[in-house]
């Protein structure tokens, strides 16, 4: 007989090599935990050739039920939603009018067009879900203005590629749902969290603009000449980004009384706004029919990560191997910081070569125990911590850090898809161009993360809110 | 991301057969995107019976969840035809011709035997939930306003049953290019570069301007 | 050689799951660490998916309430109905034990592959609500309460919109006003923070509780020795003992937290209580008598037994 924990490490290399040799990540991990399955219980026969038969069909049935189980449930509704937000506020022009109005309205500090490009990202985010989708859309209106006035056209990607990372901190965040499935934390206050370091983002790419403006002149020089009449005659139609914010921001969290409902409500209120317009804005049934099967794809694709990587944390549940490891990383001499900085690390590492939401999927299960064990256990009060938060405020920052990580790991080489996209959409651009653009935007976000890291209040600062 | 890829057709068997499959999953995925668009409308519904007509929508939660198989699986296949789940390919992606066509086939079996073996233990999922010698045949029921289980449970077999086929032609597809050394055969997702990807979906998108 | 279960619960460690913890130790005990239990917190299945995963046999044990799925599991429900009358735990765990020793649901869940060990002995839940307390039959009219199964009925039969929320969302859903008040046991308020958003809390509304098992895997249980089999059986009645020991801790605090937090304790006339009963209580249990009795199935039985059972223990203790 073998140790429950050696059949779930091996089990682990497993699904290592069937993801490098290019399975589909989602049913590598189901392959890996339902084979996974059958070993553990036959081992727990002790191989015992008559018995396989019972092993295998146990197996079959615990692995069979986890997709219908796993996908029911309400709070995963809201993956599809924020999908679907996103497509209907192409449709509906939102993205145009927002470059608009940053363009009149910020254009006139040196890099304008630049920052304009970050902060209307940022805006595009609180009505998209997703990060490639926002560079790819962002690609086609803001490259050409930029390389109309001079621009250098590498750094015009790179601020393309980069801006698009914010639509998955800022709400609504397909991501930041999903992490929040995985460690069974509340999304409401996981959303309200991605705000601010969303927006503290922006700023910090905008800084970074500036800087580089002021000191090499020919980057990016400022646009004026706008007058008051044309920057307000931006605002409208810009509008309804405005109403979704509020919206789902008062169904999270009104600091003015009560909440206006749950998170899921408040999706699904932001996606019929937008719907609204977009009829407003012409979009008709073929139109609609494709961005319903274009939602419907990237649902699937994701809902298959994540009932496949289920069925292996169940596998992993029965081999006792998160708590193991959690014991491991617990009995670590390193000071919880500096162990806390490596995970980082390694997230970066393995972000160069893998799709965000895969990664997290395979491994917080394991990650995560030990990263609340670190901080001294779920229930752990701030004054008792090793990171000087509670169990609930620790799982938050935590994910912010690790959403953080995985959007990086979306403009690093060598599979750093926004650059990839940024350069499918633009004829003149190759993708080493946009990964040369992009790399100044590596150490703003470094920055940002070792200030996410050495001040956690500016994640926790509004989930505390809420208490 | 979802990186879908070029399907070849041809005028064989095997690539008829392919595009037999394809309006089946295309309806499957339809349904599933018209689920998302009807939870949009439910929520609007249940907030506004709320706020401004004092009356909660009863059994919202458990509409939902019976919703959600639908949702989440229907399409499975329709995104297998394509290519769409996501993979590593930096290796796949440096390989060609019968060493790669090997590579895709047995990634191909091995989900084509993980599946049936979902299949069969997703449809006891759903028998063991159903008995018409009762009301409604319900053996199990949700937890607000007691709807049946079993049509959101047998949502599953079906949609798996549909990528069982989409499997079996696609591992023909492979078996086929690797036999007689094909460059392009039908029928299978073809692997693009990461770049060629990129360029197919800005390219999705420029078609919706 | 050792025999080590597996044991599927859900949620943390507290005051619902004691009388698991302590079956285990004893059972370790007494079998000389021959016979363990490995108590899972949502590791191995979803609460709604405990009895399926016996019926397979994922594990050996585990902890389910009969309102998850009243048609997986029709007759205990009976311990359900509102206002049955139940005073304290140790009523309840009298009536539970007696619907769970009867035949035909033993047969029941026996379909499940499952035997019934010991319950879960639950006390009254009672509401807490935000804003003025409802002390009258007719303030119930148009509350939105988060009430599951046979409580949520007969919310509705005055008048009162169950609305569906989930545990773990009922703190939010009652700071968002999507519900007014919850129902739920002492200990839920407090581990899901309810009692941090109440105004009121009813004492003595006692509309019912739920009835949540513990059930073993039959052919596990058959293959059992017999000396492990004697240490299981012969330990039950002892982690009762310890989990009520315990739930009374909780319940002497409870008034402490009320003044703590500046709940109002709300007790409601003896006239306003007969009326609700009139009116939910003896319509619904027509209505459950009639449904089980239909499907050909002692309904009638079983709630008369639960009713002598009941009296039995009003008057030995
Ligand atoms: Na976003
Ligand atoms: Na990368």
């Amino acid at each position: 007989m073998m140790e429950p924990i050696d059949i779930g490490l091996w089990t682990s290399g497993g699904l290592l090599v069937m993801v490098l040799l290019g399975m589909r990540v989602a049913f590598a991990a189901g392959m890996a935990g339902f084979v996974g399955l059958v070993w553990l219980r036959w081992n727990g026969f002790d191989y015992d050739p008559a018995r396989f038969g019972k092993a295998l069909e146990v197996s079959v049935r615990i692995a069979g039920l986890t997709p219908h189980s796993k996908v029911s449930a309400q709070v995963l509704s809201l993956i599809p939603v924020f999908i679907l937000i996103g497509y209907m506020a192409y449709y509906a022009r939102l993205t145009t009018a927002l470059f608009e109005a940053a363009k009149r309205w910020i254009a006139w500090v040196p890099g304008g067009l630049a920052v304009s490009t970050v902060f209307a990202t940022a805006g595009f985010a609180a009505v998209s879900g997703a990060s490639v989708a926002t560079a790819a859309v962002f690609a086609r209106i803001a490259i050409p203005e930029m390389l109309k006035i001079g621009y250098n056209k590498q750094f015009a990607a790179g601020v393309v590629a980069a801006g698009g990372t914010l639509a998955s901190l800022i709400p609504p965040s397909a991501i930041l749902v999903i992490y929040a499935i995985i460690v069974e934390q509340d999304v409401g206050k996981l959303l309200l969290a991605g705000f601010i370091p969303g927006a503290f983002s922006a700023v910090v790419y905008a800084v970074l603009i500036i800087g580089i403006a002021v000191v090499f002149k020919t980057v990016g020089p400022p646009v004026k000449g706008f007058t008051w009449g044309q920057r307000f005659a931006a605002l409208p139609p810009a509008l309804p980004i405005v109403a979704v914010v509020v919206i789902i921001i008062f169904f999270v969290y009104n600091p003015f009384g009560e909440a206006w409902g749950t998170p899921t409500e408040g999706g699904a209120i932001g996606a019929f706004i937008v719907f609204l317009m977009a009829l407003y804005r012409g979009m008709r049934w073929s139109e609609l029919k494709s961005a319903l099967l274009d939602t419907a794809k990237l649902t699937v694709m994701i809902f298959t990560i994540i009932w496949g990587v289920l069925i292996y944390v169940r596998f992993l549940g029965f081999a006792e191997l998160p708590a193991a490891f959690a014991d491991w990383i617990t009995s670590l001499t390193l000071s919880p910081m500096l162990i806390l900085v490596c995970i980082l690390l390694a997230y970066a590492v393995l972000g160069m070569f893998m799709d965000a939401i895969g990664m997290l999927l395979l491994t917080l299960p394991v990650v995560y125990p030990a990263v609340m064990a670190l901080n001294g256990g779920e229930t752990v009060a701030a004054a008792d911590s090793a990171f000087g938060m509670s169990g609930t405020m620790c799982a938050i920052w935590f994910g912010i850090l690790v959403v953080k990580m995985a959007e990086f790991c979306l403009i690093t080489p060598p599979i750093g898809l926004n650059c990839f996209v940024v350069a499918g959409v633009r004829d003149d651009l190759s993708v080493q161009d946009v990964f040369r653009g992009v790399m100044p935007f590596f150490i703003a976000d470094a920055v940002t993360i070792a200030l996410l890291v050495a001040f956690p209040g500016i994640v926790l600062y509004l989930p505390s809110l809420v208490g | 991301m979802a990186g879908s890829a070029a399907v070849l057709e041809d005028s064989s068997l095997l690539s008829r057969l392919d595009r037999a499959l394809l309006p089946i999953e295309r309806f499957c995925a339809l349904l599933s995107g018209l689920a998302i668009f009807s939870l949009m409308f439910l929520a609007a519904y249940s907030v506004v019976g709320r706020k401004f007509f004092g009356s909660p929508l009863l059994g919202y939660v458990d509409y939902i969840e019976a919703a959600m198989p639908i949702i989440a699986i229907m399409g499975v296949s329709y995104v297998q035809r394509d290519g769409t789940h996501i993979r590593m390919d930096m290796l796949v992606g440096a390989l060609h011709g019968r060493v790669l066509w090997l590579f895709e086939l047995i990634s191909v079996l091995l989900i084509l035997v993980l599946i049936v073996a979902l299949a069969w233990g997703a449809w006891e999922h759903f028998d063991r939930s159903f008995d018409c010698s009762r009301p409604l045949c319900s053996r199990d029921s949700s937890i607000d306003i007691g709807l049946p289980t079993w049509p959101s449970k047998l949502v599953v077999p079906v949609a798996f049953g549909v990528l069982v086929l989409r499997l079996i032609v696609q591992a023909v597809g492979y078996g086929r290019a690797l036999i007689l050394g094909l460059d392009n055969p039908v029928a299978v997702p073809l692997t693009l570069t990461v770049a060629e990807q990129a360029q197919a979906e800005a390219s999705q998108l420029a078609g919706h301007e | 050689s050792a025999t080590e279960w597996n044991v599927s619960v859900w949620g943390k460690r507290r005051a619902f799951t004691e009388h698991i913890e302590k079956i285990a130790e004893l059972v370790s005990e007494k079998t000389g660490g021959e016979f363990t239990m490995n108590v899972s917190y949502g590791g191995l299945s979803k609460n709604r998916e405990n009895l399926d995963g016996i019926s397979i046999g994922a594990f050996e044990m585990a902890q389910f309430c009969a309102g998850y799925h009243p048609d997986k599991n029709r007759l205990i429900t009976v311990l359900e109905l509102p206002f049955l009358g139940v005073e304290n735990l140790d009523q309840e765990v009298a009536v539970s034990h007696a619907i769970y020793g009867h035949p035909a649901v033993q047969e029941e869940m026996a379909q499940w592959n499952a035997k019934l060990l010991m319950t879960s002995p639950m006390p009254q839940y009672n509401i807490v609500g935000t804003g003025e307390p409802r002390d009258e039959l007719a303030e119930f009219e148009g509350m939105r309460v988060r009430a599951t199964g046979g409580l949520g009925e007969a919310f509705t039969a005055v008048g009162a919109v169950p609305t569906s929320v989930t545990a773990t969302e009922a703190y939010q859903a009652m700071e968002s006003g999507v519900v007014d008040t919850v129902a739920f046991a002492q200990h839920a308020h407090l581990s899901f923070g309810t009692i941090n958003q109440a105004d009121w809390w009813t004492a003595n509304l006692n509309p019912g509780t739920v009835n949540c098992p513990v059930v073993v895997n039959i052919d596990a249980y058959e293959s059992l020795s017999d000396e492990e089999r004697a240490a299981l059986d012969g330990s039950v009645d002892e982690a009762i003992t310890h989990y009520l020991a315990n739930y009374g801790e909780l319940l002497k605090k409870w008034d402490a937290i009320l003044d703590e937090k500046g709940v109002t304790k709300v007790v409601i006339s003896d006239e306003e209580l007969a009326a609700f009963r009139t009116q939910a209580a003896d319509p619904i249990r027509d209505a459950w008598i009639a449904e089980i009795e239909a499907q050909g199935l002692p309904g009638q039985e079983l709630f008369d037994l639960l009713t002598t059972t009941l009296a039995q223990a009003k008057g030995t203790n």
